[in-house]
């Protein structure tokens, strides 16, 4: 894996990049030396218990939260540190801000902007952060809506939306700024039953695309269908990983094993 | 008892010129109390211990004191520190950091109001903080935080009137010069307790239509 960092000019360098990622929240050890690397266009699904570290490593890898060890490279370029004779230090808010720039992300909870429209969620970062005009940044935002099939409500708030269409906004709104990477975190899990396959259905687009993806999800139909790489959690450190066919087929550790029947009982 | 209102007019140019500066000395000292408050609780959202403990402070500090106390250590005890103040100024400067005491609690409550997912979501996207806080944040709690600060601006003004201890030529001070001069006790009061109502009913007039603009826009 770091053989593969110092080569990092050479073609098919990982978009993302993990190593030996260690996150605490005081006493309690969450992450304990995480390895992952996702190729470009690759779609990565990370499967595990509640509970054990998904959405932490998610946010490591955003520097939502911060790290205690290892190292994120997104890109080539190690995000939230800087790194001097092998110590890091915390980068500028401003690096850190330019390193995730190509990191699209997308929350269970959707995090929608509740005093805008659908419309004002996707074009705001276009219009602050890009500095369009009200005209393009619209445009933009419409082909955005569009291709989550809400054209038709970009004038709505929030509210005034089923939650399968606010997933949808926040999508829209994280692809507006052009990710190459997008992370969604359990982005069906608070949906009522009948609405998560038109978000499934987006992110499957989205895959066919090309999109590079890492998907924390507990639909194991879809990680099943779409991932090129399945990622078992379980107490903060990877048990297992493969093809969807290695993973749900011939699970190899008992953990695995554990954690699939728990889920095909809950399932039927 | 009969009610002379020719004093009054007689003296209706001094209580004007105090009713003005009572007006413009209080409306610059709120506008300094909302920015003083609005930076303290900005501050103390930030992650450093240091800058949380002096926000607490300032805070404690300015509702923990009487405002006339703060007065006269600013008009009194300034000079000894090499700060010589005009009596307007520090009536400003007074009751503006002491209102920004209380406003800093106001915004705390409001930035509290708004789930930290908006301002991750926020963050992933590059948006630079201070838009966060002008776009995203303040917008969603002004119908939280426009009734207290409505209240707390109706305080500051009534507090004002201690400025005329601190001779600040305000409202309270002109109406005292009035009875001192003409004995008349009744004529006087009467008149600047009618004016202060004024204010402070176009104060609450005013807030009463930021809110509903707001309230109706989200
Ligand atoms: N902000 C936090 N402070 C303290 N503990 C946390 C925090 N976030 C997560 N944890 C703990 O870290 C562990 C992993 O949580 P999480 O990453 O949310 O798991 P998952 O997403 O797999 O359900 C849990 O034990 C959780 O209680
Ligand atoms: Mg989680």
């Amino acid at each position: 894996m770091s053989e593969e960092a110092e080569s990092g000019t050479m073609e098919g360098k990982p978009v993302v990049l993990v190593e030996g990622l260690h996150k605490r929240f005081g006493a309690t050890h969450v992450l304990k030396g995480i390895d992952l690397a996702v190729e470009k266009s690759q779609v990565v699904c990370v499967i595990g218990p509640s509970g054990s570290g998904k959405s932490t490593l998610l946010r490591c890898m955003a520097f939502l939260d911060r790290y205690d060890e290892g190292r994120v490279f997104i890109e080539n370029r190690l995000l939230g540190y800087r790194e001097t004779d092998g110590e890091l230090t915390r980068d500028s808010e401003r690096n850190i801000d330019s390193v995730r720039s190509v990191i699209g992300m997308v929350f269970q909870h959707y995090n929608l902007w509740p005093h805008m429209t659908a419309l004002g969620n996707v074009t705001e970062a276009l219009r602050v952060v890009r500095k369009l005009g009200r005209r393009e940044a619209e445009h933009i935002g419409m082909e955005m809506l569009g291709k989550v099939g809400l054209n038709d409500k970009a004038h709505d708030h929030p509210a005034r939306l089923s939650g399968g269409q606010q997933q949808r906004t926040a999508i829209a709104r994280a692809l507006a700024i052009r990710p190459h990477v997008m992370f969604f975190d359990e982005p069906t899990s608070a949906l009522d039953p009948e609405l998560v396959g038109e978000v499934l259905q987006v992110m499957q687009e989205l895959a066919s695309e090309g999109m590079t993806m890492v998907v924390v999800t507990h639909e194991m139909g879809f990680a099943a269908h779409v991932a090129d790489e399945v990622v078992f959690m379980d107490d903060g450190e990877v048990v297992e990983r493969g093809s969807p066919d290695d993973i749900f087929k011939r699970p190899r550790s008992d953990r695995l094993r554990e954690f699939l029947d728990t889920w095909r009982s809950r399932a039927i | 008892m009969s009610f002379d209102i020719d004093i009054v007019f007689r003296y209706g140019p001094l209580l004007l010129s105090g009713l003005w500066t009572t007006v413009y000395v209080c409306a610059l000292a709120s506008l300094l109390a909302v920015a003083a408050g609005l930076a303290a609780a900005l501050l103390y959202g930030l992650p450093f211990r240091a800058v949380k403990l002096l926000c607490r402070a300032y805070i404690e500090i300015m509702r923990g004191t009487p405002i006339l106390i703060l007065l006269f250590i600013l008009y009194y005890g300034g000079p000894s520190a090499g700060l010589t103040l005009e009596a307007e100024t520090v009536g400003i400067v007074g009751l503006g950091f002491y209102g920004g005491g209380y406003f800093a609690e106001i915004f705390r409550a409001g930035f509290q109001s708004i789930p930290p997912g908006q301002i991750e979501a926020a963050r992933m996207l590059g948006i630079p903080r201070p838009a966060i806080v002008a776009r995203i944040q303040i917008p969603q709690m002004l119908t939280l935080i426009i009734p207290p600060s409505t209240n707390q601006v109706i305080i500051l003004t009534k507090e004002s009137a201690l400025l005329s201890i601190i001779t600040v030529a305000e409202l309270t001070k002109n109406t005292t010069q009035m009875v001192n001069e003409t004995f008349a006790v009744v004529e006087p009061y009467v008149a600047v307790a009618l004016l202060y109502w004024l204010i402070i009913e176009g104060i609450a007039l005013a807030g009463g239509a930021l809110e509903r603009r707001f309230s109706r826009a989200s």
